[in-house]
């Protein structure tokens, strides 16, 4: 079987816009560097998979990204046969082709994944760095510049699902979370180009929206929330709208957390 | 003919006094959770419920009218204390609704911003004030609105006293411009309350019961009056005087002026007209209450500021008969216990406690994936989809000439269908009252299992039903069915869970049999019993030790040969030491920590029904 090199060059200056908050790109560098695998724990709207999407573009690595879900099985990420011109034939699932290609295989909120992907994760994610096709009777060897990525969302603690100890302790784990207000400001202001005093009036109000998590609100106001609102600013329309459109509706369907919402914003905004 | 010129002339007066504009007016029931979220928004404790405040008396200056009419001696304020942020029952000082709904949110703002340093009270609400300026600069035109609005209902300086006049100055000062006003210059009497600033000095919680409480019998017949507002009173407990050592009055008493304090004195009862005591208690600071074993002719529904004490339970069926096995002359004793099953006298309907439905709504996103659970059926006859794997396996054996079975090459998705009915017996016995963490008793936590185990169920759509029991000595074994199978999960059943109360001793072994039999009527496929308890089982007389354990044991047996199957949930730690024996190795679990027993409870079942 042919095996298809990385032909990206590493890019630095395209790569997709990302302000780090901590160590995060020089731990990533290290993990794969030394062929360890990632496990990325953090809320939704962080910053986990735009985080990933630059690293690659950075390493010059093919990105492989599977939104996993709970019908997700072995054989959507290790591949299946196909039938056409009278025929079977073997098609590559998306991990797969990330090792052939020596590339990334990013698996978004892996808790979700059905029971029997643990069967293929394992070998590949400690030192033997094996994929077993059974239904080929393959056995690829990852090559030196693979790296398999997970993320899952911990907040969302699920009583019924969970990690295992056994995949857990396969990974190096980061934890990302919210990155502190001035860091804040300046991915809104990056991503958007609105002026700072309005960065700063959004942050502030991301911070109280914060202190609601897990008591009023499901899940915390995310940065890509943030980054909505201050486009729709951006692009002319009034900031209490904004707010209502992509800070308060998306986050509760609750009329009087909505109203108390709404307060803050107003106390924000003005009017 | 002088009452009712007396009652007109004081209607009058009253209605001219008060200045309040009802028809404006905003009341705290309606928005209480808005504000909870937006305190909590704003940096409050997570913990903290809102509550209405009881009013107070301020001692300041008044309007001549009210002097006259002998009205507005008392105000509502805000405060913080240990039940939680207390804020106005209604507002209604301004004559639009959305400046009362302002004062509202302001008042909840500057609670949740106050910090508690040890600077003077006028420093303290001036610094909390600009720091909410500057943190919502969008709050700067509202606030200066209401100053305006509000300073326009007090009393003018020029109608005061020369230091009363410097005081409301120094009070106008700092509310117009904050951070202004250094310190309060002293007066005379004490000033107009601030209503847009917390309490001064915050009143203290104080009860006391010696009274031991016994179950009392049912009550009378009594006509009832519920009160006409949502006013709270301070209330205190003191015992009942007890009709020895009397002290006899010479004179009536209707010739005392003044009802101030409560002196535990002796002396002849005369029930009054409901009308006169709710104004008297309207006119008390302060009321003391004590229990008494007579029922009053006529009563008077108050909403009191006080612990809760035991309703009389209504007992629905009385007698049951149950065995009991003794372990030492190896028989069965027949007919040994008598059991009572009851109901609260009043159904009280009652709503999820503010700090419970976060979790009860995640509890209920999450479950409800137990109940869209399929799961693929492969190699079927027939079904949805072609089986891919048999069929290439088909191929392939055709292809390479192995002899090949035919299997079926469809796949079927198999709705699993749940068929569970569960009791949950939850031990209320008196070890229950003991307290586990700073603010809870097991009874609590036993109390927000309930709450949270049946809003998941519901959720879930399977059939429960939840009983407590406590015993005292074998004929007096009392069985609260706080809610049955086909009974829906309603705010008065949550009522009920509300009225449970920590009493009496724990005999397990007829509590078992008699849930046995109420579950046994049930033709549900898989029946569990899930049994809650802080202990051993118990009881005054020689159930306790070996005998209780034997015979809880042996009615478990017959739980299990009747194909229900039993799982014990208890905090106490010696659990390891008799738990095996009664339940099994797999069969029970203890939680180390009692303030995780609502999750872990629920956990349990999930994992339990998921088998």
């Amino acid at each position: 079987m042919p095996t298809l090199h990385a032909i990206e060059q590493r890019d630095e200056r395209n790569a997709p816009f990302y302000q780090p908050s901590g160590n995060e790109i020089e731990m990533f560098e290290r993990a794969w560097r030394n062929q360890l695998p990632l496990l990325i724990k953090g809320p939704t709207g962080c910053g986990k998979t735009r985080f990933i999407v630059h690293m690659a573009k950075r390493l010059g690595l093919p990105l492989y990204t599977v939104a996993c879900h709970d019908d997700l099985s072995a054989a959507d990420l290790v591949g299946r046969h196909l039938i056409g011109n009278g025929e079977t034939i073997w098609s590559d699932g998306p991990l797969t082709r990330a090792v052939r290609e020596g590339g990334i295989c990013y698996l978004d909120e892996v808790v979700e994944a059905r029971k029997d992907t643990t069967v293929v994760l394992h070998p590949l994610a400690d030192d033997r760095r094996i994929l077993p096709i059974d239904r080929t009777g393959e056995v690829i060897f990852a090559p030196p510049s693979f790296m398999l990525v997970v993320s899952y969302n911990p907040g969302y603690q699920n009583l019924l699902k969970s990690m295992k100890p056994s995949t857990r302790q396969r990974f190096v784990s980061l934890s990302f979370d919210f990155p502190d207000p001035s860091i804040e400001e300046q991915i809104l202001i990056g991503e958007t180009g609105i002026d700072g005093m309005l960065a700063k009036r959004l942050v502030s109000i991301a911070l109280s929206l914060r202190n609601l998590k897990d008591h009023d609100l499901e899940e915390a106001a995310s940065t890509r929330l943030l980054v909505y609102a201050a486009t729709l600013i951006k692009d002319g329309c009034d900031p209490i709208s904004a707010c209502r459109a992509a800070l308060i509706e998306p986050l509760t369907d609750d009329t009087e957390t909505s109203r108390a919402l709404f307060e803050i914003i107003r106390a924000t905004f003005g009017h | 003919m002088e009452e009712w010129v007396g009652n007109l002339w004081h209607r009058i007066v009253t209605k001219a006094a008060v200045r309040r504009y009802p028809d404006a007016a905003v009341r705290l029931v309606d928005i209480d959770r808005t504000l909870s979220v937006f305190f909590h928004a704003l940096g409050g404790e997570a913990g903290i419920k809102l509550v209405a405040a009881p009013a107070v008396r301020h001692g300041g200056q008044r309007h001549w009218l009210q002097r006259l009419a002998g009205s507005g001696q008392k105000v509502e304020l805000s405060w913080c204390d240990d039940e939680g942020l207390r804020l106005p029952a209604t507002i209604d000082i301004f004559p639009e609704k959305t400046l009362n709904y302002d004062l509202y949110l302001w008042l909840t703002a500057l609670s949740a911003v106050c910090a508690n340093t040890q600077k003077p009270w006028i420093e303290r609400n001036q610094d909390a004030t600009l720091s909410l300026l500057t943190r919502f600069p969008g709050l700067k035109p509202r606030y200066h609105v209401l100053v305006h609005a509000y300073l326009a209902t007090r009393l003018p300086p020029e109608s005061l006293h020369a230091d009363e006049a410097t005081q409301e100055h120094a009070i106008r000062k700092a509310l117009m411009r904050p951070g202004s006003v250094s310190m309060l210059p002293d007066a005379s009497t004490p000033f107009q309350p601030v209503l847009l600033w917390p309490h001064p000095s915050p009143p203290d919680h104080q009860t006391s019961s010696k009274t031991p409480i016994m179950p009392n019998q049912n009550l009378h017949e009594s006509h009832h009056i519920t009160q006409s507002s949502n006013q709270k009173f301070l209330a205190e407990r003191t015992e009942m005087p007890d009709g020895k050592d009397g002290f006899l009055m010479m004179f009536r008493a209707e010739s005392i002026f003044s009802w101030s304090e409560f002196i535990r004195v002796n002396r002849p009862q005369d029930t009054e007209d409901a009308d006169d005591i709710l104004r008297t208690a309207e006119d008390l600071d302060s009321l003391t209450i004590a229990r008494d074993s007579e029922a009053g002719k006529a009563s008077v529904r108050f909403d009191l500021d006080l612990p809760p004490t035991n309703e009389d339970d209504e007992i629905i069926i009385s007698g049951i008969a149950l065995p009991e096995w003794d372990y030492r002359q190896q028989v069965m004793l027949e007919a040994h216990c008598h059991l009572q099953e009851m109901r609260p006298g009043v159904d009280i309907p009652h709503e999820i406690p503010a700090a419970l439905r976060p979790i009860a709504s995640k509890l209920r996103r999450q479950f409800r994936s137990i109940t869209s659970l399929r799961t693929r059926l492969r190699a079927q006859e027939d079904g949805d989809d072609i089986d891919m794997d048999q069929w290439l396996q088909m191929e392939a054996d055709r292809v390479s000439g192995t002899p090949s079975v035919t299997h079926g090459l469809y796949r079927q998705q198999h709705n699993r269908h749940r068929d569970m009915a569960c009791l949950l017996l939850a031990d209320l016995s008196l070890s229950t009252d003991t307290y586990v963490s700073d603010n809870a008793r097991i009874i609590d936590v036993i109390r927000d299992s309930l709450y949270l185990f049946s809003e998941t169920l519901m959720s879930i759509g399977d059939r429960f039903a939840l009983c407590g029991f406590s015993s005292l000595k074998r004929g007096n074994i009392r069985f609260h069915r706080l809610k049955d199978f086909d009974e829906p999960f309603t705010s008065i059943t949550r009522g009920r869970i509300a009225q449970i109360r920590p009493g009496y001793y724990t005999r397990m072994g007829a509590a078992i049999r008699h849930a046995t039999t109420l579950i046994n009527r049930r033709d549900n496929q898989q029946k569990l019993l899930l049994l809650l308890t802080d202990g051993k089982p118990n009881d005054l007389d020689q159930y306790e030790g070996r005998y209780g354990i034997e015979d809880t044991r042996s009615a478990l047996h017959e739980a299990r040969r009747m194909g229900v199957k039993p799982f014990c949930v208890t905090i106490d730690k010696e659990a390891h030491d008799y738990l095996p024996h009664l339940f099994g190795k797999d069969s029970y679990i203890v939680i180390r920590k009692p303030e995780e027993l609502p999750m872990k409870l629920i956990k349990l079942y999930g994992q339990l029904t998921n088998r």
